[in-house]
């Protein structure tokens, strides 16, 4: 008896609960293009790890530009050939330096995927870099792919050796542009930063 | 009469109209307690289920890809395995959910329950299916135990928590809490699923200086989550102002603020996470984005050696500040693995 009358006033304040609800719902990425960078700088090379999220809305917008010959398959030309436009639309300098980007993995889910709203592609780039001078560095990406549709996040990954010191990060508001400030001393032993003292 | 009002009424007779069974109510079960009653907790909740069931429940603790099989998207769009609640029968939902209650205090249990039900008014006021108390999965990785390693998921649209345990330790990281919407009735009350942790925030930039201000707000706009759902094992550069530079009085708000997602588990395993945060307070950041004024739609980060927390409004669905995303993650700890992997 009085578990069913707990019920009945859950489902009634539900009920209240529910015209206090604006009608307005949707609960996944809609109109939105999320690229997600995390940057990775080591003594020997930078690694770039873009996470692209098409929202449902712009989902055909991006699969049109993946899937050429629109057999909703993308293959691996196809893919390669969207990996070749993201890497014009991108430009990585080192002290003011345009630094050459090359593809070293890519993860493509279904175009069914990424109508979805949830589906990530996976792109990594990376660069070596031959003799990196120890002192003050200035790191700068600038993301272009796709402006109009795109929200970008831009966020340097927390080095592993203590050889390598972030001082500071700027973007702007969009962050489409993003600035790494970072410091390389060679001379401090490659221990992981963790074991760094404080 | 408008559009929206029609709305309304329909919703109100289509609710009438249903007699959908409460997936949710309480449990009698005292939240908040060691591993042995959680592992006893499973146990019974095993013991009510069919053999089919249970093998559906019951993952290898090996098992990294259902370890990692979690989100904040609906169920429909990200697919969850082990057992959907709605498939249970009402004695197997109340013991599925007397694990939950068992292992974790009683204001995370509190906490959870409000997000389902959030998403079940959503449901009702959207008519989507994918939504709805019912969408929720729960699954284990290894058997309940007090000694090896063991692990409860219990995750569906914007909840995804990741119990590891391993003897009397106990880790939440990673797990993703969210709501929408983010503020609704019930019960006569206003209910607010995280509304604490915007509440204490604000206190928190409010109580900062122009210095303090000035290294805490970041000029720029932060979309989402950066260490979202699929972010394992990666790690930020720290921004914002340095536990370093807050007085005493700022310290423990914001260990306070961080205590909204570390008091989720029991109080016993959250005191030790806790005193952990304590001890790195000074290498502890914090981090905002977004506009300044009370309650508005503003994105905040903690970050210290051991934690790091999102909270990020989301401009999917209308009002941001009524659809949250936010994690929680040990960078060093992450599933427990510092206690179990070799």
């Amino acid at each position: 008896m009085v578990e069913a009358l707990t019920r009945a006033l859950y489902r009634l304040s539900l009920l209240v609960a529910l015209l206090a609800v604006p009608s307005t719902v949707f609960a996944h990425r809609d109109d939105e293009y999320l690229q997600a960078t995390l940057v990775t700088i080591e003594p020997n090379g930078i690694l770039l790890q873009i996470n692209l999220t098409p929202g449902i809305a712009v989902a055909e917008q991006v699969i049109a530009r993946i899937d050429r010959d629109r057999d909703d398959v993308i293959s691996a030309d196809e893919a390669s050939a969207y990996v070749e436009s993201l890497t014009r639309d991108l430009t990585l300098r080192l002290d003011g330096r345009n630094v050459e980007l090359n593809r070293t993995g890519s993860e493509f889910v279904s175009p069914e995927e990424l109508r979805t709203g949830s589906g990530i592609i996976r792109i990594e780039f990376s660069t070596k870099l031959a003799a990196l001078l120890s002192g003050t560095h200035k790191l700068t990406l600038e993301n272009r792919h796709l402006t109009t549709i795109s929200v970008y996040l831009i966020n340097a990954a927390q080095p592993r050796l203590a050889t390598i010191q972030i001082t500071g990060q700027k973007r702007n508001d969009t962050q489409s542009v993003g600035e790494i400030e970072f410091t390389f001393h060679p001379l401090s032993s490659n221990v992981p930063a963790s074991a760094r003292p404080n | 009469m408008n559009l929206a009002m029609n709305r309304k009424i329909a919703l109100v007779l289509i609710l009438l109209c249903a007699a959908g069974s409460n997936s949710f109510a309480q449990t009698n079960s005292t939240p908040g307690a060691p591993t042995a009653a959680i592992a006893a907790a499973a146990n019974q909740f095993l013991a009510t289920l069919d053999e089919a069931q249970r093998g559906k429940l019951v993952f290898d603790f090996k098992d990294d890809a259902q370890r990692k099989r979690w989100s904040n998207l609906p169920s429909a769009i990200f697919k969850r395995q082990g057992l959907r609640i709605g498939d249970l029968t009402q004695p197997q939902r109340e013991a599925a959910l007397a694990v939950l209650a068992a292992a974790l205090s009683p204001q995370g249990y509190q906490k959870i329950l409000q997000i389902v039900r959030a998403d079940e008014l959503l449901k009702r006021s959207s008519g989507e299916a994918m939504f709805g108390d019912e969408q929720y999965f729960i699954s284990l990785l290894g058997q309940p135990s007090t000694t090896e390693p063991w692990m409860i998921q219990f995750g569906g649209h914007h909840l995804g928590l990741n119990i590891t345990l391993v003897g009397q330790q106990r880790t939440l990281a990673p797990s993703h809490t969210g709501a929408q919407p983010a503020i609704y009735e019930l019960e006569g009350k206003t209910v607010r699923p995280l509304g604490r942790e915007s509440d204490k925030a604000f206190a928190l930039l409010s109580s900062l200086n122009e210095s303090q201000r000035k290294q805490a707000i970041l000029g720029f706009q932060m979309r989402d989550l950066v260490l979202g759902p699929g972010r394992d094992g990666q790690t930020i550069q720290p921004e914002g102002v340095k536990g370093s530079a807050l007085t005493e009085k700022q310290r423990e708000m914001l260990l306070d603020l961080a205590s909204e997602w570390t008091g989720i588990l029991h109080e016993s395993v959250a005191k030790v996470k806790m005193d952990e945060m304590k001890n790195n307070i000074t290498e502890t950041y914090f981090a905002w984005s977004g506009p300044t004024e009370k309650g508005s739609a503003a994105y905040f980060r903690i970050q210290g050696p051991t934690v790091i927390i999102e909270y990020a409004p989301q401009r999917l669905g209308g009002e941001p500040t009524k659809h949250i995303h936010t994690i929680y993650r040990d960078p060093t700890n992450d599933y427990g693995t510092k206690w179990w992997k070799r």
